[in-house]
């Protein structure tokens, strides 16, 4: 080398296109896995996956792409990345935002755009999906200049995972990907914490020391805040009773003696009770969402409130409390130091939570979900993830499989979306995969999105899957039976296909059984099984979830089976 | 009653439809609206009224608070009418 050369200053970088800076941003946030499937505007960015550090993972309809990222997200904590082209690609996308927007979801999600200068002209595939999705992201870009792709990457990332998490959307408009640029350095201005409102604390504390009744009710945004620890230490050191929402099952454990189960509309009835006697109602990371609460005005009626929330905005949206903790819930709940005297009343909801206990004696030799599930929980241990889809199912998971830890429930709870239960193992298998990933779906929900199976036998990815088949919209027609005068309507989906036969046809071992002295073997089975499963469950269609609490009444107004 | 939001905001894209979408999906009907834009900061002085009593202004101002392209959010009771 020339003394010359050795003497020039450094070259200028060499410009990078907009699709290769896309991909460098991916791989700068750590991401491993992206849930995508290519088409004509997302093309740039596609060529420039190959060699990057990313798996990308091949789904067969962008939904599941979009729900597969919100699994994953749920379980790492990181935002899960989709990426989909514009036009019906993007639109295919909307269903899985919707869902980690209702269910505060770190999410990334990138889709093509038509050129910037068809924007606006009804261009092929053209849709406006930034003003599609506005009502459901968190945030959302269009990307106009090639050289802000980094650091609007890097605030869609913190944007999506910092506070109240949710969807982000970026839109990248095929020439943006194509153009190169040398992008300059750039920081995020750093976001302080606000500091806790000490009068508030001191007010709360008052209150849980002269209660005689309270109960803590808490919900997804504890699991959200990662706040679970802090939350128990709480519940331990106060031996205060607790109720969960469906999202916040698992925060506290299942088997603690002071947990009462979850609340509303299918929850366990020693809760319910527990809600509607108590005196203090400390609200963690919940919104009173109608599900759990029923009838707003009789929710804990008699109850002063303590709502503490990472979001402020859900303080007093639909119960104004007495004292309102916005913040890091963590730090609050460490703030919350007050003990009560409260024994005869712990012991009271004990009693309660005992004599309501489920019953798995069910009459027949057909065989019953709930039994089911409760003996696959408790063979799969603390290592499984539980992902639903909606429906019947759904409830029988949250009322009889034990969960020690949040993330190993992944439920559709905000939008209750069918179809959300393969994709969701699917992006969980792949978040942990040290863990048993097992689906329960129901035969409505497994045909929304029956395709992934194609996906699973490619990346061989090893869920399993227990499809529990009443040849019916079960959920619909419990309601239709109970509410609607048995006038059933459009319920019937006995020309159901062989589902083994389906699974068999893409790959995958399954099997079927409809016979209870069939379970234990069949739970065995599944569990030893390395790859792929998928176990079919044949059972009574007029089978329904209990308890039930009537629409427009109180939590105590449950309705219980019969036998 | 007709309630009166001042919003500061920059000025990204689709930031105003954003805080426009949620006053209406939170159940307020918009009974009027002004925009100021000077440099990197904008505002817009909305005037919204709850579809059912049991709305409240003060958390529809949380709500509007967490958009990330809102900086601020203040709120004065007013009559109706008097946005010029």
């Amino acid at each position: 080398m020339s003394s010359a050369a050795q003497a020039s200053p450094s070259p200028q970088p060499l410009p990078v296109s907009g699709a290769r800076l896309v991909v460098e941003a991916l791989e700068r946030e750590g991401v491993k896995h992206v849930f995508g499937y290519p088409g004509g505007a997302i093309m740039p960015v596609y060529d420039a996956l190959t060699g990057s550090s990313l798996q990308h993972i091949l789904v067969r309809h962008e939904q599941a792409a979009a729900l597969a990222a919100d699994a994953y997200g749920r379980v790492t904590g990181r935002p899960g990345v989709c990426l989909a082209t514009s036009g019906p690609g993007a639109t295919n996308l909307v269903t899985g935002i919707a869902n980690a927007f209702l269910d505060s979801v770190p999410m990334v999600a990138i889709t093509g755009q038509v050129g910037s200068p068809l924007m606006g002209t009804d261009a092929f595939q053209e849709v406006d999906i930034f003003g599609i999705t506005l009502p459901i992201v968190k945030h959302s870009f269009i990307i106009r200049n090639t050289a802000d792709i980094p650091r609007i990457f890097a605030e869609a990332f913190r944007i999506a995972s910092s506070g109240r998490p949710g969807p982000v959307l970026i839109d990248l408009p095929k020439d943006v990907g194509v153009l190169t640029a040398n992008p300059e350095p750039f920081e995020l201005p750093d976001e302080p914490a606000a500091p806790l409102d000490e009068a508030s604390i001191a007010l709360a504390n008052a209150l849980i020391a002269e209660a005689k009744a309270p109960v803590i009710y808490f919900g997804g945004g504890v699991a959200i805040a990662r706040a679970e620890r802090a939350l128990r230490d709480l519940a331990q050191r106060m031996g205060v009773p607790s109720v969960s929402t469906l999202k916040g099952l698992g925060c506290i454990p299942s088997d603690e003696p002071n947990y009462l189960g979850m609340l509303g509309m299918h929850g366990a009835r020693a809760a319910n009770i527990a809600i509607d006697n108590c005196d203090l109602l400390i609200c963690v990371g919940a919104r009173f969402d109608d599900r759990a609460t029923g009838k707003l005005d009789s929710f804990a009626a008699r109850a002063k409130v303590i709502h503490i929330d990472g979001d402020a905005a859900e303080i007093g949206k639909l119960r104004v409390p007495e004292v309102g903790l916005a913040g890091d819930v963590s730090s609050i709940l460490g703030r919350l130091t007050a003990v009560p005297k409260i024994a005869d009343w712990a012991q009271q909801c004990r009693a309660q939570r005992k004599m309501w206990a489920p019953r798995y004696d069910a009459p027949g030799q057909g065989i019953y979900a709930p039994a089911l599930l409760k003996e696959l929980s408790e063979a799969a241990g603390d290592k499984a993830i539980f992902t639903c889809d909606v429906g019947q199912h759904q409830m029988w998971v949250a009322q009889h499989c034990q969960f020690s830890r949040p993330q190993a429930h992944l439920t559709s709870g905000g939008l209750g979306t069918m179809g959300y239960g393969v994709p969701a193992g699917m992006g969980a298998v792949l978040a942990e995969p040290d863990a048993t990933v097992i689906t329960v779906s129901g035969d409505g929900s497994f045909m929304m999105n029956v395709q992934e199976l194609a996906t699973l036998r490619r990346y061989r990815l090893p869920l399993k899957i227990v499809l529990i088949d009443n040849s019916q919209l079960g959920m619909v027609r419990q309601w239709q039976e109970l509410f609607f005068e048995e006038n059933f309507s459009e319920i019937d989906l006995s020309d159901n296909p062989d589902f083994s036969e389906v699974a068999h046809s893409f790959g995958i071992e399954a099997f079927t059984i409809d016979h209870r002295s069939q379970v234990g073997p069949a739970i065995q089975r599944l569990l030893r099984t390395s790859g792929p499963i998928l176990l079919h469950v044949r059972i009574d269609p007029r089978e329904n979830v209990w308890p039930l609490v009537p629409p427009n009444s109180s939590n105590v107004q449950m309705m219980e089976k019969g036998w | 009653m007709t309630e009166r939001l001042t919003v500061e905001f920059t000025p990204a894209e689709g930031a105003v439809i954003r805080v426009l979408g949620v006053v209406e999906r939170r159940g307020y009907v918009l009974r009027g609206l002004s925009m100021k834009e000077k440099a990197d900061t904008a505002s817009l002085v909305i005037d919204v009224e709850p579809r059912e009593a049991s709305r409240r202004v003060p958390v529809l101002a949380q709500q509007l608070a967490r958009l990330v392209d809102v900086r601020s959010v203040s709120l004065a009771a007013r009559d109706a009418g008097s946005l010029a």
